[in-house]
């Protein structure tokens, strides 16, 4: 709280947004981006001292704006921020809803949309749970589950299908061997399934497709749902579709709703992201040339690249999987298609 | 209507084949048959005995008609369609004797329009193999002739610029459409008795539809606005006064046209050029106006890209699009459809535009569409289909034959193609009925077959057909990503955004 924003034309209220936001995501460890980011939006709501509508929004967009150009990968936060901003406007707009009378003042609004905001952030989290209880049955006695990275998610679901008595199933988890938060996670689920019994052998990115074999379906978590049904998820997931898909094993993706984001990617090249992942180099030339686009996907370069504010380097990379990979997408709303996804994107912002 | 014309047709070798499109195809006709219309004609200057008289002279010449003509060209057509088609011709015929003028298509010479009617109408004689036969229900009209009176003149002339491409494309004509349906409104009078809302519709906008859809058949995006259209004039409360109720109905249009194509596509363009990045080589099909529009915004944003057009026959439009974006300082590249699979292997991204898009993700475009996009999927290009949601459609398309338009058949042959066939002309069967009537006019006034002939050749042969189909359907699985004024989506969420774009 201590940086103060100089903005030229509209004073605003010193309120350090990225600080906020990663204090959120330090503090509690169940959070997801999207809705620690909204968490940061309602504090500096209730940090401010707006009273109209067009500062409250002028307020909102001003921090999200800083928030996306601070974080090296903002797509999965800017889902939040964005369904954060959209529901705001509607019910700003839209008063009556509110069930205030027309003589209230905007103070009242206001502590709506606060406390509104914080059941947003209430319900956000549970959402969890109520996946796991929904994408368990599609674990079935017997069956070997390919799994990736270090998503939440995808590791509530697996422990609530281990708790259960009736099943019996065994996990393949692909594990890279960097040292990135994802490792850290996946290392976690692994050693909790573990301790439930559940079989769990941990393989490389480089096994996916010799271990295909012996695997009944895939299920990974997503950083974002793009607008045509694929997913933005951690590098390897892209190759993990193309490999369950070509040989024919169902592929799940485990994601709340309000990981869905109104983005649109035509190819890994396409996100808004700037990311270190090829990096073209002749030998003494320090300096790589920057990444080009080229068919080939399989190189990438572990070292020399320095964690910068923007692009991202190789360990946190994302890639693009495409929707006809996708056999289904678990949600805490329901299982849906791949299709569905505009769908529910058009709801929310139509 | 009397002396000349009895006397050609009184030359009996001259009834050939063909004679249905002489000029004196209504002597024949029966005496029942004949419209009361042109009994009055035959009336006046002559009087009731003249009449009888030419009527007795008529059943003659019907008589000797029927003996000449070889029973073949009477196979297929139960009788009482060719009574239907010899109505037709004559009202075609009444067309010759005023000649009216006629913007011409690329492809036509100038005393095609009549005949090119009359051969539409022979058509449905010919036994029209393949599947397409259901598609010529519907003649089209090349002129205003026949038009009921109630056509309103800005509409009789669309129309015409319908039929002769001046105006083509889905959302031109519908713009052009609700443009001329202003001034219908605007010089409307309710007659007395009924009201602006019954009366209207029913009788005074229907005449005007079916004149335009008999010019060419309506497109997705006209049917949507006459649907609108048509809802929003059943509402109105009959106790507005005339003149607001037509103020307000004009204003109405104005604000459908600025809210659903303008502001549509600038949102359409703005989105979709955010799509071409630096180096990139679009490839287009045909041409499209929002296609256009958003290449020339990326190119003013100054982003480098270069540019294929890929076109075909008959109507060439690309030619258009690659002239205008050459102008503005683009690269250019132009193909035609042959030369697409060389086309597809330099370019990066496909965008096409749409003459609709069916409920189930399909798109409905230019023939020639599909191809394009398979080759593109097949070598994983991404394919963008820019839309306004107004050309957005209910109805789904399996395949490209149940539902399209088919073009006059002549167009397919350009001036120049005719004439370079025109060598060909001794290879022709000696039973071809063309060929005898060469033969007649070389004796008659030694005339040369001109390029027209070549169609006529083609016409008369039984198992030669032409076929010319406007539009083609692209299966959703072909298209990556639809772009219109509610965002960027997936196919499958074509029939979401038309719901909500109907309701709301």
């Amino acid at each position: 709280m201590s940086v103060h924003t100089p903005t030229a034309d509209k004073p605003l209220p010193d309120f350090d947004i990225v600080s906020t936001y990663r204090s959120i995501l330090a503090g509690d460890a169940e959070l997801t981006m999207p809705v620690a980011a909204i968490e940061a939006l309602v504090e500096a709501i209730a940090h401010s001292s707006v009273s109209t509508v067009a500062e409250t929004l002028a307020l909102l967009e001003h921090h999200t704006a800083v928030l996306k150009a601070e974080i090296a990968n903002p797509i999965s936060l800017s889902a939040g921020t964005d369904l954060f901003q959209r529901y705001l406007i509607t019910t700003l707009n839209r008063p009556a809803a509110l069930n205030l009378a027309p003589g209230d003042d905007f103070r009242a609004i206001r502590n709506h949309l606060l406390s509104n905001g914080r059941l947003f952030v209430d319900r956000a989290k549970q959402s969890r749970e109520k996946i796991a209880s929904f994408g368990k049955h599609f674990i079935r006695d017997g069956a070997t589950v390919l799994t990736n990275g270090g998503s939440r998610v995808v590791g509530a679901l697996l422990r609530r299908a281990a708790e259960s008595s009736t099943m019996r199933f065994r996990v393949v988890y692909v594990l890279s061997g960097s040292e990135s938060s994802d490792t850290i996670e996946g290392d976690q689920i692994v050693a909790d399934l573990r301790a439930h019994n559940v079989p769990v052998a941990t393989v490389p990115d480089s096994a996916v497709a010799y271990s295909l074999g012996e695997v009944d379906m895939v299920i990974v978590g997503a950083e974002g749902v793009v607008e045509n049904g694929g997913i933005i998820s951690r590098l390897g997931t892209y190759q993990m579709g193309l490999l369950a898909k070509s040989k024919g094993k169902p592929f799940y993706v485990v994601a709340e709703s309000h990981k869905f984001v109104r983005l649109y990617p035509l190819s890994q090249f396409d996100l808004p992201i700037e990311q270190k992942v090829l990096e073209f180099r002749v030998a003494d030339d320090t300096k790589g040339t920057a990444s080009k686009p080229s068919e080939d996907e399989g190189f990438f370069d572990m070292h020399g690249a320095k964690p910068k504010c923007s692009g991202v380097n190789a360990h946190d990379a994302v890639d693009f999987t495409p929707p006809d990979l996708i056999s289904g997408i678990i949600t805490e709303s329901g299982v849906l298609t791949p299709s569905a996804v505009s769908e529910e994107l058009i709801k929310i912002w139509f | 209507m009397s002396g000349p014309v009895e006397g050609e047709a009184a030359a009996p070798p001259a009834v050939t084949p063909q004679a249905p499109n002489d000029p004196a195809a209504p002597a024949k006709t029966d005496p029942k048959e004949t419209k009361p219309a042109d009994d009055g004609a035959s009336k006046k200057p002559s009087g009731a005995e003249l009449k009888k008289l030419k009527q007795l002279e008529k059943q003659a010449k019907r008589a000797q008609a029927k003996a000449i003509v070889p029973p073949a060209t009477q196979q297929g057509g139960p009788p009482k369609e060719n009574q239907k088609q010899r109505e037709q011709k004559q009202s075609q015929k009444k067309d010759e004797s005023r000649p009216l003028p006629i913007r011409r298509r690329p492809s036509q010479s100038n005393a095609v329009p009549q005949q090119q009617a009359k051969k539409e109408s022979t058509r449905g004689q010919k036994n029209l193999g393949l599947f397409f036969g259901h598609l010529y229900s519907q003649p089209r009209q090349h002129s205003m002739v026949g038009a009921s009176k109630d056509v309103h003149p800005a509409v009789l002339a669309l129309g015409l610029q319908y039929s002769s491409y001046v105006i083509c494309g889905s959302t031109a004509r519908m713009v052009a459409m609700l443009l001329a349906f202003k001034a219908v409104i605007e010089s409307y009078q309710t007659p007395v008795g009924t009201s602006l809302a019954r009366h209207l519709t029913n009788h005074h906008l229907s005449p005007q539809i079916d004149y335009l859809r008999s010019c060419r058949p309506l497109s997705i995006s006209m049917g949507n606005a006459i649907r609108w259209l048509k809802d929003l004039i059943i509402k109105i409360d009959p106790s507005t006064p005339e003149a607001e109720a037509k103020r307000d109905l004009v204003e109405e249009i104005d604000m459908f046209i600025r809210e659903r194509v303008t502001a549509a596509q600038k949102l359409i363009r703005d989105q979709a050029a955010t799509k071409i990045l630096p180096g990139d080589v679009i490839l287009t099909y045909a041409s499209s106006s929002i296609v256009e529009q958003t290449l020339l915004q990326a190119h003013k944003a100054g982003v480098p890209f270069t540019v294929i057009v890929v076109d075909s026959k008959p109507l060439f439009e690309g030619k258009t699009l690659a002239r205008k974006l050459a102008n503005q300082g683009i690269t250019v590249r132009y193909y035609l459809i042959t030369g697409a699979s060389h086309a597809v292997k330099d370019a990066s991204k496909v965008f096409l535009g749409a003459h609709a898009m069916m409920s189930n993700g399909r798109l409905y475009s230019r023939v020639g569409t599909a191809l394009v996009s398979m080759l593109a999927r097949s070598h994983s290009l991404p394919v963008l289909v820019l839309c306004e949601s107004v050309k957005f459609t209910e109805k789904v398309a399996l395949d490209s034959i149940v539902g399209n338009e088919v073009a006059p058949a002549s167009e397919i042959l350009s001036e120049a193609e005719r004439a370079s066939l025109l060598p060909l002309e001794p290879h022709l069967p000696a039973t071809h009925p063309s060929k005898n009537k060469a033969e007649d006019k070389h004796a008659a006034d030694d005339a040369k077959s001109g390029p027209l002939d070549v169609i006529k050749w083609v016409e008369g042969s039984d198992n030669l057909h032409h076929l010319q189909v406007l539009y083609d359907v692209t299966p959703a699985e072909y298209i990556n990503m639809v772009i219109t004024e509610y965002g960027s989506l997936p196919p499958s969420s074509v029939p979401v955004v038309h719901r909500l774009s109907t309701n709301t």
